[in-house]
């Protein structure tokens, strides 16, 4: 039980910790290095660029580069190991839910389809029971296996499209998480997105942290006055399932406590003259003036051009 | 006079749908070059009446105004929030959500690159200068102290070099020694820059040692002015508007017109004065006054208590060689508490003191099992943290929120009170929770939304919250944080009331005249262990202690000390007598009097 705890005792402060260095720590990430606006256009390209690929290999080629970039970027792994966990276990699905429901319809399919010959009530109705259930689990089986290898097929088949899903999540959270908010809402600025949704995006990160925190507290606050399910049930279940409700429930007052903050921050942006900025060109001029693209820039646009022009003609 | 000031003249505000207006006909000039202080009880319209200097009254907040303000001749009326705020820098009572950008010199810069000023980089190097963080300029805002936040939002107004500054409350969420800092800085800035600013302040102190002027808001409208000797004065006025007046100018009220006061003419307001004020009377006892003090009775019941372990109640929580840390995003791993050994027992009333950051609210929250050690072991009422749950513990255990907002989960306080029993399918539920919301006087709020209360308010809900889990041990944390004179009555109250009800109760706490008043076990924190651990009289009489831990004598203790007394003087009661012996003996009559009075101001408890 203790061994237990004190995973998750370490876990919470870890994970926290974690995902504040992929948030903030960008100090040392490569994608942080280059011009903002290079990098935002960079990231729309490859976007585009798995969809005019079919065959899996360059695929993987190309996620194996995204999942480089991804740790020069220092990525949290907690991410990471949720994005394999997700798309793992999308694939799974067809493997094991789709030949177990499919085995399930067909069993009780031919359960009542041959329940009718029950109805004449006599002696041997017990055994003709036995065989009826019987027929219909191995007609359950026999369906379950020749519907995974259907399964396996389609696997095959969605597979590519899969490895596309990933390389764009894994490059797009490698450039998110690389790139300090501030550099992105000046490359965003520039680039002519209104001010507004670049200061929310500069804001979010700014209160993250002291949701994380407020969070935390609100979920610990709730432990302390709920009781313990009194059965830990099978794997623990029942405490994970109160966990989980609490961490649910502890949503609605964070939400209510954002909003009393928000009060005091608009108040706040009004003193320091945001909505006058809104309309004074020579405050955005001065937000973005030192942006600059240099030849280090473009030559990774172009590098990494030439690596998927590389993969083209190669694979 | 004023055309260069800012004015209020016959000022009226009713928020939009409120009912009542919150100013009605204030008046108010504020003179160029100034330190003022603005002070009222919760609720009484000071906030408002601040921002009616920068335009947020009536452009945000666009309720019915009459009246005129102007700020340098200009009408803020025919101004604007971003126009006025070049001249008024406001920083808020809950700073925190006043810095809307990622690292501190982002934020300092934000206002001048809004206002498109070219020497961004130049103005907000300065201001950090000026509050003395250029070392931290490139850190994230979270990785900051409260306290360090507050001086960046301090740093961002002063990037738009506004003539005048308002701040609201400085130092409620910072230990003795920070707050005093931050009182420092902004004397710098009005005697180096020539700034004028206005402070919203509780603590009377603060005001007597730093300001210059006095502002009573009462009831919505600006009852008087005067230079803070005098307005420190008008006792009667401060205690109806449930303002704490400084220690010395309470003792000096209490001893009386002619032993109490300076030169025969006003009451001290500061410890330089009250000791130029009481030397005289002081100095005829010979003995300093060991004799009262010992007849002072809780004293005596500390020393019980703490000199001889074998003659105190049962250990109740016990923590043997605890260590604990948290990891962090720059430094790595950081130890908060180092190889601590405490062990607090039953009828204890623990104080746990410290700097900001020393632990306190850590310790508490190892106690509830939220936290489990890295090392050592914390065992409550027998039970080893380690081995049993948060859940299983709070069932006699209580911990009550530095922050009450954390600790309401419901929509009404009732809800958040019947929670626990409730969860816990307690029986007569509803009874329950009745006993408990009449006892705390809370019945008038049960069916508001506890985080929509006042300040005060919360707290006391925050406590029926906690008391109706009927606990063995009562965690507080800070229970007097920016409370007015009558919020820390109720919260003194409500520690007396609780006791009747639990067994022990520890408090985390800033607030040494609280703790010098109620407490008689101190333990003081510094750098993750126990430096200090003895009865208020002993740990408040070390001057050394104190000073590297970052704490500061109450202000009657300082006094004591001052006029030589041999043992600290804890309370204001204890210095009344000891001052005051040498009149009274001339004057038997007026002493018999006095003696009814202490005799019946002790019995209530009410001494702080």
């Amino acid at each position: 039980m203790s061994y237990l705890d004190a995973l998750t005792d370490i876990s919470v402060a870890d994970v926290k910790v974690d995902l504040m260095r992929t948030a903030y720590d960008n100090d040392r990430a490569l994608l942080n290095t280059f011009d903002p606006r290079v990098v935002l256009l960079w990231t729309v390209l490859f976007m585009i660029v798995p969809w005019l690929f079919y065959d899996p290999r360059p695929l993987v080629v190309m996620l194996a580069a995204a999942f480089v970039l991804a740790a020069l970027s220092q990525v949290s792994k907690y991410l990471l190991a949720l994005l394999v966990f997700g798309q793992v276990t999308n694939i799974g699905f067809f493997v094991v839910a789709v030949p177990f429901v499919g085995g399930l319809l067909s069993a009780v399919g031919y359960l009542s389809s041959n329940l009718g010959r029950l109805t004449s009530g006599d002696d041997g109705a017990v055994t003709e029971a036995v065989a009826i259930v019987v027929a219909a689990t191995q007609s359950g089986v026999h369906t379950a296996l020749t519907s995974q290898e259907v399964g396996i097929d389609a696997v095959g088949a969605v597979l590519p499209f899969f490895l596309k899903l990933s390389i764009i999540s894994v490059v797009s959270l490698a450039v998110f998480s690389a790139m300090s908010p501030q550099k992105i809402s000046k490359g965003m600025l520039r680039l002519g997105i209104p001010r507004q949704l670049t200061f929310a995006i500069a804001y979010g990160y700014r209160m993250m942290p002291l949701l994380v925190e407020e969070y935390h507290a609100l979920i610990n606050s709730f432990r302390l006055r709920s009781e313990l399910p009194e059965k830990t049930g099978l794997l623990r279940w029942r405490y994970f399932a109160y966990l989980l409700v609490l961490s649910i429930k502890a949503f609605y007052p964070l939400i209510f406590n954002v909003a009393k903050r928000a009060r005091v921050t608009v108040e706040a942006m009004e003193t320091k003259g945001f909505s006058r900025s809104l309309a004074d060109p020579q405050s955005r001029t001065l937000r973005t003036q030192e942006l600059r693209v240099r030849p280090r820039d473009v030559s990774f646009v172009f590098g990494s051009i030439a690596f998927v022009a590389a993969l083209w003609v190669v694979v | 006079m004023g055309a260069d000031g800012i004015q209020l003249r016959d000022v009226t505000f009713r928020y939009p749908g409120g009912d009542e207006p919150v100013l009605t006909g204030a008046s108010l000039t504020i003179e160029p070059g100034t330190f003022t202080a603005i002070v009222g009880g919760n609720g009484s319209g000071k906030t408002t009446l601040c921002k009616t200097f920068n335009g947020l009254i009536p452009h945000f907040f666009d309720g019915s105004l009459t009246g005129t303000i102007s700020v340098c001749g200009t009408s803020t009326r025919e101004s604007n929030v971003a126009a006025l705020s070049r001249s008024v820098g406001y920083v808020f009572q809950d700073f925190e959500n006043q810095l809307v950008q990622e690292t501190v010199r982002d934020d300092v810069e934000f206002a001048p690159l809004n206002y498109g000023l070219d020497d961004y980089t130049a103005r907000a190097t300065e201001a950090l200068e000026a509050v003395g963080l250029a070392h931290l300029d490139d850190r994230f805002i979270w990785e900051l102290s409260g306290g360090q936040q507050h001086l960046v939002a301090l740093a961002g107004v002063l990037a738009m070099d506004p003539t005048f500054i308002v701040i609201d409350e400085p130092a409620a969420q910072l230990d003795p020694q920070h707050a005093r800092q931050t009182y420092e800085t902004l004397r710098r800035l009005h005697e180096q820059q020539g700034k004028t600013i206005v402070v919203i302040e509780h603590h009377t102190e603060f005001v007597a040692d730093h300001c210059e002027d006095i502002v009573l808001v009462s009831d919505g409208t600006v009852a008087w002015k005067e230079p803070v000797a005098v307005g420190l004065n008008r006792l009667d006025d401060l205690l109806t508007n449930d303002i704490h007046p400084p220690q010395v100018t309470s003792i000096a009220h209490e001893i009386g017109e002619v032993a109490g006061s300076l030169d025969g003419d006003r009451y001290p307001v500061t410890v330089d004065e009250g000791v130029r004020a009481f030397d005289a009377a002081f100095e005829r006892r010979a003995d300093g006054g060991a004799e009262p003090i010992a007849n002072g009775g809780r004293s005596h019941r500390a020393a019980d208590h703490c000199r001889d372990g074998s003659r105190a109640g049962d250990p109740l929580v016990m923590l043997d060689g605890v260590a604990h840390g948290y990891p962090t995003l720059r430094e790595g791993y950081t130890t908060v508490l180092e190889d601590l050994s405490v062990t607090l027992h039953a009828d204890d009333r623990v104080a746990l003191v410290g700097a900001n950051g020393a632990g306190k609210s850590t310790l508490l929250r190892l106690i509830t099992g939220i936290e489990s050690p890295d090392e050592g072991r914390v065992t409550v009422l027998g039970r080893d943290t380690n081995e049993a749950r948060p859940e299983e513990l709070a069932d006699d255990t209580v911990y009550i929120h530095q922050n009450p907002e954390e600790m309401f989960v419901e929509d009404t306080v009732r809800k958040d009170v019947a929670y626990y029993l409730e969860s816990r399918g307690a029986p007569d539920v509803d009874q329950r929770v009745d006993d408990v919301i009449e006892y705390l006087d809370l019945a008038a709020l049960a069916d508001r939304d506890g985080r929509l209360l006042s300040l005060g308010q919360q707290r006391r809900a925050s406590l029926a919250i906690g008391l109706a889990t009927d606990p063995t041990i009562v965690l507080l944390d800070e229970p007097t944080g920016s409370l007015d004179l009558q919020s820390r009555r109720e919260v003194t109250a409500m520690l007396e009331k609780a006791e009747s009800r639990v067994e022990t109760v520890i408090v985390a706490s800033h607030d040494l005249q609280l703790v010098a008043a109620w407490a008689d076990r101190v333990i003081v924190l510094d750098e993750g262990g126990v430096v200090g651990d003895g009865p208020p009289g002993a740990v408040f009489g070390d001057t050394e202690l104190l000073a590297s831990t970052g704490l500061r004598q109450p202000q009657v203790v300082e006094l004591g000390d001052r006029l030589g007394a041999t043992r600290p003087v804890l309370t204001s009661d204890e210095m009344v007598r000891l001052v005051g012996h040498e009149r009274n003996s001339n004057s038997r009559h007026r002493r018999d009097e006095r003696a009814v009075r202490t005799e019946r101001r002790s019995t209530h408890g009410d001494d702080t």
